[in-house]
């Protein structure tokens, strides 16, 4: 009897230890995983490691993703949701983000030539209320016009798809579609210059209760986010070799292979990666940005009301 | 309205409003909010101008089928040979699952006008065509037999039996095509690029300004349905 009793309380204290050290994020990406996700992925295979397993799953959207965190059924989204988390009943927090705003708005140069040009004519942006239709009626504001219509296209590949087609004459896309479209379409298009627009494309979001139960583990994987960012900053080229190390987006058609030191220098060169997670910066200049785009509706917010950062400032203690 | 009919709303009705007070999800409105965003989006008059935006495709798609489609159908019906080339077609696009071919259309068509009225036709064609076809081939024999012994030409036989006889399934077609147009402009609307309605539950979900979004799902099918049940009487009345 004393024997069963003592392999009992050893499975048990094995059974503990095992739960304790394989802590489960369960992560929820709005898109599909491209290359954009290294980092995301190089993080997420560092914190496994460390006994942080981030669990990520690809929903067909950035709304759906958010569901499943404000429904519980995910643990941490990816995108900058301000308008639902300031509407929805549920404490949902931004605590790191991941690479700030980095569009590029292209028109035909058959019909146009620059920003005066696309005064009463149509646009096409991802959706009502995303960055893109932001940064456009910001970039309107600056040149003074007055868009005709603004079309809702999701997909910045769609765009780039319809823009060789002809179908849109006039839209703004990610890094990777503006060089696809000027590779395949060459001297017919042009990107037009885009003045400092600072705010986060890509964020991390939780449920506030969530990160305080789950502090140590949150840590633990924003540690391993911030630091692949040091790393890319320092040479934007390492993440070609840390992906063949870690075996990551296998699937990758071949002859995207070229788009990677290509999409992280011309990243490093705008300077989207935060070193230090954005943290109150990045609040700050969401907080301007996203309530110009009419995503917070809220007079004056507050950087608490939309971010939690005590994970950042404890990862960014043991990282020093 | 009977009033069981009344007491069978009102307890839907309840039981929506409990589910939504308990609730089930944070993003799960009760009724009476639900309700009251659909009357505020009646009156800042967002919901009527995106039922413009949807019904432009959705009826010239209904029509479009209702015209090509019948005349089709009525063809197959009456020549072996067209039925030999169409019928496959048609039974293929009655068992394919179009929200996966749907945005396909884009490749095509791109994102506008074209795109989403033709996905309103491949979702209301098959069955507007099947009807008017099974409506044709389904005419008494005894009746055709009849019109041949009095010495009826062909086109006598088609116009006096073969239509008359099949006005009533061809009209119930169009009936469920346009429940199938419903179908097809809502699914275009959400994946293809959002306007009208589509953009209406996209935008409200994306914002989490969810009684707005569950007040423009609940807006469509009570148009849907009562709709198609107008349609009904109406074919009850023509056709009794």
């Amino acid at each position: 009897m004393r024997i069963l009793s003592a392999a009992l309380a050893a499975a048990l204290v094995v059974t503990a230890g095992t739960a304790s050290a394989q802590t489960k994020i369960k992560y929820a990406l709005g898109d599909v995983l491209g290359i954009d996700d290294l980092p995301l992925l190089v993080a997420a295979e560092r914190a496994k490691k460390r006994g942080v397993e981030v669990e990520i799953t690809s929903f067909k959207n950035e709304d759906i993703a958010t569901q499943a965190v404000i429904n519980g059924q995910a643990d941490v989204g990816q995108g900058t949701p301000y308008a639902a988390l300031e509407k929805v009943n549920v404490p949902i927090r931004f605590f790191v983000q991941l690479w700030s705003l980095q569009f590029f708005p292209v028109v035909a140069n058959e019909h146009y030539k620059g920003w005066k040009d696309l005064d009463g004519q149509e646009i096409a942006v991802q959706g009502r209320g995303s960055g893109t239709e932001a940064i456009m009626l910001l970039m309107a504001k600056q040149h003074g016009i007055k868009y005709k219509n603004i079309s809702y296209v999701p997909g910045s590949q769609v765009r780039a798809l319809a823009m060789l087609k002809g179908n849109i004459r006039a839209t703004i896309l990610d890094s990777t579609n503006k060089n696809f479209l000027l590779k395949e379409g060459g001297s017919k298009f042009t990107v037009l210059p885009l003045g400092n627009v600072k705010a986060s494309d890509e964020a991390l979001f939780a449920r506030r209760d969530y990160l305080e139960k789950n502090q140590a583990a949150i840590t633990v994987f924003v540690e391993e986010l911030v630091r692949v960012n040091r790393e890319i900053n320092k040479d934007p080229g390492s993440m070609v070799k840390v992906r063949k190390e870690l075996g990551l987006l296998k699937d990758l058609p071949a002859k995207l292979d070229d788009e990677i030191p290509t999409y992280f220098k011309e990243g490093v060169a705008g300077g989207i990666f935060p070193n230090d997670g954005g943290g109150e910066n990045a609040a700050k200049s969401d907080l301007e940005f996203y309530a110009l785009s009419g995503s917070i509706k809220k007079e004056s917010p507050k950087i608490e009301d939309f971010w939690h950062l005590a994970p950042l400032k404890a990862a960014l203690a043991k990282l020093k | 309205m009977r009033r069981w009919q009344l007491a069978s709303f009102a307890l839907f009705f309840g039981l929506w409003e409990l589910a939504g007070r308990w609730p089930v999800s944070p993003a799960f409105p009760p009724f009476s909010s639900t309700f009251l965003a659909f009357i505020e989006m009646l009156r800042d008059g967002s919901l009527g101008k995106a039922y413009l935006v949807t019904a432009q495709p959705l009826l010239l798609g209904v029509a479009l089928c209702a015209l090509a489609g019948i005349a089709f159908g009525i063809g197959m019906g009456l020549s072996r040979t067209i039925e030999w080339l169409s019928l496959p077609v048609f039974i293929i696009l009655q068992a394919a699952p179009m929200a996966a071919i749907i945005p396909l259309l884009t490749y095509m068509y791109g994102i506008g006008l074209t795109s989403k009225v033709l996905a309103v036709i491949m979702l209301a064609a098959p069955v507007i065509v099947m009807n008017s076809y099974k409506g044709i081939r389904n005419t008494p024999p005894s009746l055709l037999q009849m019109c041949r012994s009095f010495q009826g030409t062909r086109v006598q036989e088609v116009v006096k039996i073969v239509l008359p006889h099949a006005a009533a399934l061809i009209f119930t077609g169009l009936r469920l095509g346009l429940a199938m147009g419903f179908i097809g402009i809502v699914i275009a609307e959400l994946l293809i690029t959002p306007t009208g309605i589509g953009d209406l539950i996209s935008y409200h979900g994306s914002t989490a300004d969810y009684p707005k979004m569950f007040a423009t799902i609940a807006s469509i099918v009570a148009v849907a349905a009562i709709s198609l049940h107008l349609l009904q009487r109406l074919e009850q009345r023509l056709f009794p």
